[in-house]
């Protein structure tokens, strides 16, 4: 079992309403567009996310400058699309566009490399959302957990973190770059993965 | 519930979408019949989501914002049905790569024990089979020549280093141990394979 501590700040607490939905603004944002297909929503979201998104689509990538475009533009357009598959009470609206952005960076790489494959990332990404409320509750405190905890980890393991999430690259792609042995790679994840309090349950 | 699970670091590649496909298929299909391994990686997505939202944010200008606001009517909303699991006891990405069942595909036979059927998952890297060995049978001592996961789908086998039954994950490296495999007795196996292509493209472990 993962040892939980919430050590967030009052202020950075998600609302959750009488029903127990989360009202932050991003998932309030996201309900509209599901449910209204609001234009509004939409932009403020768009406004907030794909900055965010081009940081992805230039960092330590290959991408050309149009490349870069195609995929904010895919990711936001994909954000209207799915919308209503979000859901605000079993996941945080931030990492449901993460996991859009993710996917889509990922077949765009593949789309380049001229992959002939019947698979999407998201056949092969992870399993939707538990409906079991255990399980929802100790995610979202992990999701709790991590964020605060991200802020102390030492440069060099955020380094590498950032690598392989941000730019996609493998552990030994990360060890090629840096010119650092794999096993440093390795033990810096697994410092890092420590540091947060992510470890698999014996 | 399997006993043999991909390492955290494999987890943390597959979270973070920078798994090679025919890797990231077959540890896919074990964190989705592995609970253990589906909330670790639940967590390590959203470390992830962390590190997406702590991004500096890259100005972006006006005319592309209004580009994709100008796109918002061809691209309509899709609807979600909830998905329910189909009733097969198949994993889906199998079912998306075999376009029929099991006994459809295209067998070589290796051995009077062993047969092989290569999926094509596009990956250009990695090869990507299903083993089946009967039950009872030998596979000949091996090396391995490339990085090999393996996720066992049906009955079990073992080796000198244990025994590995449905849904385990097994992760063997290049000159890292010569096994000779039997499958456990009146079980039949069958399961995905993926290894580092190194050469020649049939050339696989199983001697």
């Amino acid at each position: 079992m993962l040892t939980v501590t919430n050590t967030l700040d009052d202020e950075d607490k998600p609302l959750i309403d009488a029903d127990g939905k989360r009202i932050d603004e991003w998932s309030e944002c996201l309900t509209l567009i599901a449910q209204q297909q609001d234009r509004a929503a939409f932009t403020r979201l768009l406004r907030h996310f794909a900055p965010l998104m081009k940081d992805v689509a230039l960092s330590g990538s290959t991408l050309s400058a149009n490349h870069a475009h195609e995929l904010v533009q895919e990711v936001m357009l994909k954000v209207w699309q799915k919308a209503s598959g979000f859901d605000a009470e079993k996941a945080a609206a931030s990492t449901w566009i993460y996991t859009i952005a993710r996917n889509c960076r990922t077949d765009l790489y593949r789309r380049l490399q001229k992959f002939d494959t019947p698979l999407s990332a998201e056949d092969v990404s992870d399993t939707p959302d538990s409906d079991d409320a255990f399980v929802v509750l100790h995610q979202k405190r992990s999701r709790d957990r991590i964020r605060s905890l991200i802020k102390e980890l030492p440069n060099d393991q955020a380094q590498i973190l950032a690598k392989v999430y941000m730019e996609g690259k493998t552990h030994s792609e990360v060890s090629g770059e840096l010119d650092l042995p794999l096993g440093t790679v390795k033990s810096r994840v697994r410092l890092a993965l420590q540091k947060l309090q992510l470890q698999l349950e014996r | 519930m399997s006993n043999f699970h991909p390492e955290i670091e494999l987890i943390t590649e597959y979270a973070a979408g920078s798994l090679p496909l025919a890797q990231a298929a077959c540890v896919s299909i074990h964190v989705t019949h592995c609970r253990r391994c589906q909330r670790i990686a639940g967590q390590l997505t959203e470390l992830g989501a962390s590190l997406f939202a702590a991004l500096e944010p890259v100005p972006v200008g006006d005319n592309q914002l209004n580009a994709v606001l100008a796109r918002l009517d061809d691209e309509r909303p899709l609807e979600y049905a909830n998905k329910k699991d189909s009733a097969s006891s198949t994993p889906a990405i199998l079912q998306r790569l075999m376009r029929g069942d099991f006994s459809d595909l295209k067998w070589s036979n290796i051995s009077s024990t062993l047969r092989i059927s290569y999926l094509k998952t596009g990956d250009p890297s990695h090869e990507f089979a299903l083993y089946h060995i009967r039950a009872g049978g030998r596979i000949p001592q091996h090396t391995h020549r490339g990085t090999e996961m393996t996720l066992i789908l049906e009955g079990g086998f073992s080796d000198a280093n244990g025994s590995y039954h449905k849904g385990d994950f097994l992760v063997r490296r290049p000159g890292m141990c010569t096994h000779p495999p039997r499958c456990n007795p009146r079980t039949v196996s069958a399961w995905p394979y993926s290894m580092r292509r190194s050469g020649s493209p049939t050339g696989s472990s199983a001697g």
